[in-house]
């Protein structure tokens, strides 16, 4: 499942605008992008956005997907050692098992640039570019109780334990609505970012749970996934609200579906991970400060209209 | 030999108990450390205890300026007024939370929801100019986003970050919100240190007291 992009004739295009031709005639570096899935659109902004970048600053890239299997991620990164990558963008596959890995690049000289997922280990990696998890799911919890009136019964879909966006998005949610005695969680359940999973497990807890008021999902797919079984059951009126700030979801609040997400910088963290990259690979110059978090952006019916893949217009 | 050891582990412990028992309500604290599994492992409620009289008190009073100064500084150079009366860290696109001295009548009081609010008029204009936070609900981590040393940096990870910051909250809850009044405040006067992240355009500051006082 790897996909390479040579980019070299591209290059040589821009380099004759930009520069003089005879950067075209080396070999352009190499900068290897590792995500999740793209099946999430999440993970395909982030490699799109990051893909972006380094081709606009004259980067050949390597464009692959772990599929959150961390013996996959550590193919993949013995590839980009093997190919003489100068820089690695990485989404991770585990907080744990993902550190190894990572030290393993940096040991063959290569600076890894983390984005989205943090890793339990600092000065392995160059950077660890995290969006501000637990800001955003305050943002994310306020609004929900304010919809549901601080009051009434609910349901929580958490994200795959291995990532640590899992818990501080749950726990950022809980410390808010735990403070209201009058919202009740009824049941809370792993749904491992997945639609399916969401959609599966919600018309299982619909039948002992026929009455819920609201759902507070731990991404946007499986919000997704709730809100589709919500609707098959003919609720409509359960306050759904998600994290990430997808088009699907923007689609959603827009018709009346769910009622708010959490916008992630999604685009913007990977272009800033190669920015940061390029400053390492060309000046040598590592970021001030390893770990970073992105502050999130509220999203509901007043401003989804301006939510574009991850970033408001 | 192994039982005095035990004991005195257990005297330790106890110590350490005495030195963070400070909320008010058993039930608010049972709550809290029920939500939170990792909060009671990595003792951050005592690490606040102990910080804030030593360290966050000394720093904030140092650093914050007059609400009015630090809004007209903010006007001018928002960069500038956050390097002066606050902190943010180095990297990434948290904004600058800076730190005021607001006194000022009570023009409105948000005392329906859990995160009960007082607003404040400043400038003696008759309007407010900032929204004061009196819990029991506090909204986001703006005292532990003040302090230049406290950083991202040093945590194993964003939880434990986050429930660093939730413990000055708790601590704040515990130690100086629980006794304000809720009633009648409307009229009175308060005089708060606080810390407030740098609003968006057009909205007013949403401030986190370090240390209010609400008088007649």
């Amino acid at each position: 499942m790897m996909k390479v992009t040579r980019r070299i004739a591209v290059a040589a295009m821009f380099g004759a605008m930009a520069f003089t031709t005879s950067v075209s005639a080396q070999a352009a570096d190499l900068i290897a992008i590792i995500t999740p899935s793209p099946d999430n659109p999440f993970f395909k902004a982030e490699a799109d956005g990051a893909a972006a970048k380094a081709t606009e600053l004259g980067y050949e890239t390597l464009v692959a997907s772990h599929d959150d299997d961390a013996n996959k991620q550590s193919e993949l990164i013995d590839t980009a050692i093997a190919r003489g990558a100068k820089a690695i963008i990485l989404d991770n596959a585990g907080a744990d098992a993902t550190v190894a890995a990572v030290q393993k690049a940096k040991d063959a000289g290569i600076p890894s640039f983390l984005i989205d997922r943090e890793i339990n280990a600092t000065g392995v990696a160059a950077a660890q570019i995290v969006s501000n998890n637990y800001q955003g799911a305050q943002l994310g919890a306020q609004e929900f109780v304010k919809l549901m009136g601080e009051k009434g019964t609910f349901v929580e879909l958490v994200g795959k334990e291995s990532d640590t966006n899992a818990g501080i998005r749950s726990k950022g949610y809980h410390d808010v609505i735990d403070s209201y005695p009058d919202l009740k969680m009824v049941a809370q359940q792993s749904a491992n970012w997945s639609q399916k999973e969401a959609f599966d497990k919600m018309e299982t807890i619909l039948q002992a749970n026929p009455d819920i008021k609201g759902v507070i999902s731990g991404n946007d797919t499986m919000a997704m996934g709730a809100i589709a079984a919500l609707q098959a059951a003919g609720k409509k009126d359960v306050i759904v609200v998600g994290f990430d700030g997808s088009n699907d979801v923007r689609d959603s609040i827009l018709a009346g579906g769910i009622k708010a997400t959490v916008l992630q910088p999604a685009y913007y963290s990977a272009q800033l991970a190669v920015e940061q990259a390029h400053d390492a690979i060309a000046n040598k110059k590592m970021p001030a400060q390893e770990k970073q978090l992105l502050d999130c952006v509220l999203i509901n019916a007043d401003n989804a209209a301006k939510l574009e893949t991850f970033a408001l217009k | 030999m192994n039982r005095i050891r035990k004991l005195a582990i257990v005297a330790l412990a106890c110590l350490a108990l005495a030195g963070c028992k400070f909320v008010p309500t058993a039930e608010k604290q049972k709550q809290a450390s029920a939500n939170s599994a990792q909060a009671s492992d990595k003792g951050f409620d005592a690490k606040v205890a102990e910080l804030w009289d030593a360290k966050v008190m000394p720093y904030a009073q140092a650093r914050a300026g007059l609400f009015m100064e630090v809004q007209t500084a903010i006007k001018a150079d928002a960069n500038a007024a956050g390097a002066k009366y606050g902190y943010k860290e180095k990297e990434g696109s948290a904004p600058w939370t800076l730190l005021a001295r607001i006194e000022g009548k009570i023009v409105a009081a948000n005392t329906q929801s859990r995160a009960a609010t007082i607003d404040v008029d400043a400038d003696g204009d008759g309007r407010a100019d900032a929204h004061i936070q009196i819990g029991p609900v506090i909204r986001g981590t703006a005292i532990r986003d003040s302090l230049d040393f406290v950083n991202f940096n040093d945590f194993t990870n964003q939880i434990d970050f986050a429930q660093f910051g939730k413990a000055f909250n708790t601590h704040l809850n515990g130690k100086i919100l629980g006794k304000l009044p809720r009633d009648g405040l409307p009229d009175k006067s308060a005089a708060v240190l606080g810390a407030f992240p740098l609003p968006p355009a057009g909205e007013l500051p949403l401030v986190t007291p370090l240390a209010i006082e609400i008088k007649p």
